[in-house]
């Protein structure tokens, strides 16, 4: 688990939805892969598609590659080719201004920060835990990596998790 | 005065003098209960038994039955069915039952204090105040009887060399009703609402207004202030679409004033700065800047700006922010942070003037790196509009959202 990684596709991410740009690559590992479906899921981008280097097809009315469609063809991961495998996302913007405003990193390569449950819940209520400052902006997301995958805070607090805090995203 | 009896409220009493209705208790500016001369005094509750202790040596014998007095007095208050509803609920319950299973709640909520709920805890339950409403629902027309005896007052009371106009006097105020004099001169109706402003009858405007009426500005007045309005104020009035009298009642305080100074090849010029903020103390906001050589332009400038450039604030409750917020202008660097009810505005002054015009009561502000008075005052509104709304982000994810504070209590605010 590279946080540096992850650290590069939080700025890319910042600097993508900055620009306006409706679709960007990040490099795929499973990290990223399980993060950015979790992001999908809380609805800050639209679409996570695993592909080449080259940008997979894109949807004929929206625009964004969506990974299904009318002749789309999904290249299987192998061996050979998971070296070159990006993943494929949509970005959203609503009113003209993205969806995913700002996502920064909270652990960092050099200094990992968990939380338990208890802290978690304090920080849900918008304290502070720790090193961990409280989720106070509406709609502010916390993500973390636990045991059952990567979960958005809440959803921790309701099932009793917790782990390794990775970034908040506003 | 006597600290027996506490001060009153001025605000409470303005409807107390014609009320003949129950008696209600004055609002408190003590936690001691009131002393009314007219009630004998509560007696203290027992000490030496506390809430376990009862609860432990609770008996079936401690569950009476009511006596025959307290079934008459419940009479009073119940209808028949109502009162054997009652009966039959205190037989349908075994008092060796109520005895064995009486328990000290434990839930979140629970009362914190013990209370028969028969009374008004000044320091613990909402005051109750005097009904705001003209209305007396227990007024009544004057019988032929009470009439005769008006007259008989009137008579009696009448001055050697009584004149018509005495008579017409009498005929004109004799009050037709018995109850609250503001029920019968001033009622209140949803069904038919105030036809005239006050101080205007059927046949126009008059000049002298009704003894009720206590209103210093009629609708006369107003316009004349209009026409005498200056240049700039009518530029305003037009921008705006607010009256004189409606820019008047706008909430303006002027928070910066600083001399500055150009230097041109004649020489220094000096003229006034001053920023003002502008609100109606229910959610709009505006600040104005204003420079000019002649302060008093400066400032009525800085003024019309300020009203001209209000926008609404996003409040949440109509008291505090949404989440927390940052502006930046310049070296100012700040961040206003939303607060539970009560709270109030525990910011600097700048902040808090500001929250005052635009209708915040509850937040908390930090600000940081430099405290220039005027970037303050940017900055501040800067975070303010830099509010998001919840239902806005919801809609952008693709969310549903709903504020749980609205979800408890059936949805009631308070």
């Amino acid at each position: 688990m590279s946080l540096v990684n992850l650290a590069h596709v939080c700025s890319h991410l910042n600097n993508a939805t900055k620009a306006r740009l409706g679709f960007t690559s990040i490099p795929n590992s499973n990290l990223h892969l399980k993060l950015c479906l979790a992001l999908q899921n809380d609805g800050f981008i639209s679409s996570v598609v695993r592909g080449g280097p080259e940008a997979p097809p894109m949807h004929n009315l929206l625009g964004i590659p969506t990974g299904h469609g009318e002749g789309y063809y999904v290249e299987p991961v192998t061996q050979i080719n998971v070296a070159s495998r990006r993943l494929w996302l949509g970005l959203k913007y609503w009113q003209s201004q993205p969806v995913l405003s700002k996502i920064s990193m909270v652990s960092k390569p050099t200094r990992r920060l968990t939380i338990d449950v208890a802290g978690l819940r304090e920080v849900v209520r918008g304290q502070k835990s720790g090193y961990i400052e409280g989720l106070r902006s509406p709609g502010e997301s916390l993500y973390l990596s636990t045991d059952k995958g990567i979960k958005e805070a809440r959803e921790c607090v309701e099932k009793k998790l917790g782990g390794l805090v990775l970034c908040r995203v506003l | 005065m006597s600290f027996g009896r506490p001060p009153r409220c001025l605000f409470c009493s303005f409807s107390r003098a014609a009320a003949n209705g129950p008696r209600v208790p004055r609002r408190q500016f003590q936690l001691s209960a009131a002393q009314f001369a007219d009630k004998p005094n509560k007696k203290p509750v027992e000490k030496g038994v506390t809430l376990k202790q009862l609860s432990e040596n609770m008996k079936p014998e401690d569950f009476k039955p009511y006596t025959k007095k307290e079934k008459a007095y419940l009479k009073k208050h119940y209808t028949p069915e109502q009162l054997a509803a009652i009966e039959a609920g205190e037989a349908a319950i075994d008092p060796k039952d109520m005895a064995e299973q009486f328990r000290i709640r434990k839930d979140p909520m629970k009362l914190m204090y013990l209370d028969d709920f028969s009374v008004v805890e000044p320091g613990i339950d909402k005051h109750v105040r005097a009904p705001e409403s003209n209305s007396d629902y227990n007024a009544t027309l004057k019988t032929e009887e009470d009439f005769i005896d008006d007259f008989a007052k009137f008579i009696s009371e009448m001055p050697e060399k009584a004149t018509v106009s005495d008579w017409v006097r009498f005929a004109e105020q004799n009050r037709m009703t018995i109850g609250k004099e503001e029920n019968e001169l001033n009622p209140n109706s949803s069904l038919v609402p105030d036809l005239f402003q006050p101080g205007e009858t059927i046949d126009g405007p008059s000049d002298k207004p009704h003894n009720y009426y206590d209103v210093s500005r009629t609708p006369n007045q107003v316009a004349k202030e209009d026409k005498e309005a200056s240049e700039a104020l009518k530029v305003l009035m037009k921008n705006t679409g607010y009256s004189a009298s409606e820019i008047a009642s706008l909430k303006t305080k002027t928070l910066v004033r600083k001399s500055v100074v150009n230097q041109t090849r004649l020489g220094k010029i000096r003229s006034e700065y001053v920023l003002t903020v502008a609100g109606n103390g229910n959610g709009l906001l505006g600040i104005g800047e204003g420079k000019s050589q002649e302060p008093p332009d400066a400032n009525i400038q800085a003024v019309y700006r300020a009203i001209r450039n209000m926008k609404p604030v996003p409040r949440y409750e109509n008291r505090t922010i949404f989440g927390d917020v940052t502006g930046k202008v310049g070296a100012v660097e700040l961040k206003l942070m939303s607060r539970p009810p009560g709270f109030g505005l525990r910011c600097q002054s700048l902040i808090y003037e500001m929250c005052r015009a635009a209708g915040i009561s509850d937040i908390a502000a930090r600000v940081e790196r430099a405290r220039n008075p005027m970037n303050t005052v940017k900055a501040a509104y800067q975070a303010l509009m830099s509010q998001r709304d919840p239902e806005e982000i919801a809609r952008a994810r693709g969310k549903k959202l709903v504020d749980v504070r609205k979800v408890y209590y059936s949805g009631r605010r308070n």
